[in-house]
């Protein structure tokens, strides 16, 4: 069972380019299934 | 021409208001009624509460974003709700004047938003009580003064005890607390304080980031991550202690009181806590054309409306009973009358309660708060329209289909903030349709952690500032 970060988990979490990344695909995961719920 | 009312302008009640506004409001009548005259946006709340935001960027003026949209506003307070057929309107006090306000109405949208309990714990509070809270906006204020007061000590060299979590056996809303003890954490952090203060997290959750939701559980490479290791993760890297399974009965200067699961009884003292309180129903009195009370037709003893939800499950199986949630949110007696947000009583907890051995019923009770109340706000006013021009409801959404996404900030900068993302489909586990332990799309649910999340967070506050002015594209925007 995890307990801590690792360092590479932290490195990651801070990684501008990376996090650039995520918040990329973190919006289109989030727009697309909440807009799914308009439809209902 | 129908009239309509909504009682509230929170997350539910403006959205819906909106909706209303935008379908209907050329054609009907639609009043919005609130003691309060301005939208206030929650989630930045918890940045008013460590002094990172000003208390005037989370507020607008509701009276002419709603003219615009075709929504008159009365800025009142609702007292009485009188629903039998024929006879069907709303008597609030008017704020400043204390006047009486009559509105009559063909559909009800009932989104006041909760009944802050303060009372249901002794001692808990800002208002004569000595713990602090973020759920209002005077009340952030009052905590981002006695936070930085305490800071100051920390200054001096003080060492400070911090408590942070839920004030209530049956508390709802963890996430905002959670959000709050790492912006604290991360805030003392900067202001190199961090070592002076011992910070505990007091929780009615069965277990580490439960979220009063049954937590939440992803796969990632092909394994089932689950949000109490994970949150353990968090509170470990930044030497936050926690104790959950506990819930507060009573607190006193410097002092709080608990139960647990064992039904041990303890004290933690305190410098400085934000507890969150249980939430009730607005005390709304609801009136029977010959003058009687009610209440018993319209509302569950904690005063939330009661709907098309299926009551009276015992908790097992209402976890197998997907559609015990309601999908529609009318009242069954009335069904012209509508409840959203929190306003509305759910069927019973999501994560499983539990009762000690003194008969303390520790359970964190279902959030229906953010996400969840704008969605229901949507669904009960397309449903208004469609009963309207059509004559029949179209739409349907239960909190076991809802998806939810909640962003937890760590400090609110852009550079070197932090904050966990975590989505959820659907909120309400449906153990039918996700044939999986944890009733769970876990190809959807998303739980991570990075800069990424801050940026989004900050995003959503002006996105969804945005979306509740009404400004152009706010039906693009979800909710």
């Amino acid at each position: 069972m995890q307990q801590e970060f690792s360092k590479s988990e932290k490195f990651w979490m801070n990684f501008k380019l990376y996090q650039l990344w995520r918040f990329i695909v973190l919006n289109i995961k989030i727009y697309t299934v909440a807009v799914q719920s308009k439809w209902k | 021409m129908a009239k309509i009312v909504v009682i509230g302008a929170g997350f539910a009640g403006q959205t819906a208001a909106l909706y209303l506004g935008d379908k209907l409001g050329k054609k009907h009548e639609i009043t919005v009624i609130s003691n309060r005259d301005v939208f206030g946006y929650v989630p930045s709340w918890v940045w008013v509460g460590v002094g990172h935001m000003k208390p005037e960027n989370t507020v607008f003026k509701l009276k002419p974003v709603l003219e615009r949209k075709h929504v008159k506003f009365v800025h009142a307070a609702a007292k009485k709700i009188h629903p039998d057929v024929g006879d069907q309107y709303v008597i609030g006090e008017e704020i400043g004047t204390g006047k009486e306000v009559r509105l009559d109405y063909d559909y009800l949208v009932i989104a006041p938003g909760p009944l802050l309990n303060f009372a249901g714990t002794p001692g808990l509070g800002p208002d004569g009580g000595f713990t602090h809270s973020i759920c209002s906006l005077p009340h952030a204020v009052k905590t981002r003064d006695a936070y930085l007061s305490l800071c100051e000590r920390m200054k001096k060299g003080e060492q400070v005890k911090i408590v942070v979590g839920t004030g209530h056996p049956g508390a709802t809303c963890q996430g905002a607390a959670f959000e709050y003890i790492v912006n604290i954490h991360k805030d003392l952090v900067k202001k190199g304080l961090r070592n002076k203060a011992d910070i505990l997290w007091l929780s009615n959750e069965p277990a580490l980031g439960d979220f009063g939701v049954n937590g939440v559980q992803i796969k990632r490479n092909g394994i089932v991550q689950k949000s109490d290791e994970f949150i353990k993760s968090v509170f470990n890297d930044h030497g936050i202690r926690y104790q959950v399974q506990t819930g507060v009965t009573k607190v006193e200067e410097g002092k709080i009181y608990w139960q647990n699961y064992e039904g041990e009884e303890g004290v933690t003292e305190f410098d400085f806590a934000m507890l969150i309180p249980q939430f009730k129903g607005q005390p709304f009195q609801y009136i029977g054309k010959d003058g009687s009370d009610i209440s018993s037709k319209m509302v569950n003893p904690a005063g939330f409306v009661l709907v098309d939800g299926k009551y009276g499950l015992a908790y097992p199986e209402l976890a197998q009973t997907p559609e015990a949630w309601p999908a529609h949110y009318n009242n069954p007696n009335y069904p012209n009358v509508f409840a959203a947000g929190i306003a509305f009583a759910p069927p019973g907890p999501i994560s499983k309660p539990f009762t000690n051995k003194n008969n303390l019923l520790i359970a964190p009770a279902p959030p229906r708060t953010g996400m969840v109340s704008g969605m229901i706000g949507r669904v009960v006013a397309m449903n208004i329209a469609d009963l309207i021009e059509k004559g029949t409801m179209t739409h349907s959404e239960r909190m076991t289909e809802m998806v939810a996404a909640c962003i937890a900030s760590m400090g609110d900068n852009l550079w070197d903030g932090n904050a966990v993302t975590i989505v959820m489909r659907p909120v309400v586990p449906d153990r039918k349709k996700y044939q999986n332990e944890y009733g769970r799309d876990l190809f959807v649910s998303h739980l991570e952690m990075g800069l990424s999340g801050a940026w989004m967070k900050f995003m959503l506050h002006h996105t969804f500032l945005w979306k509740f002015k009404g400004n152009f594209g706010w039906k693009l925007i979800p909710e």
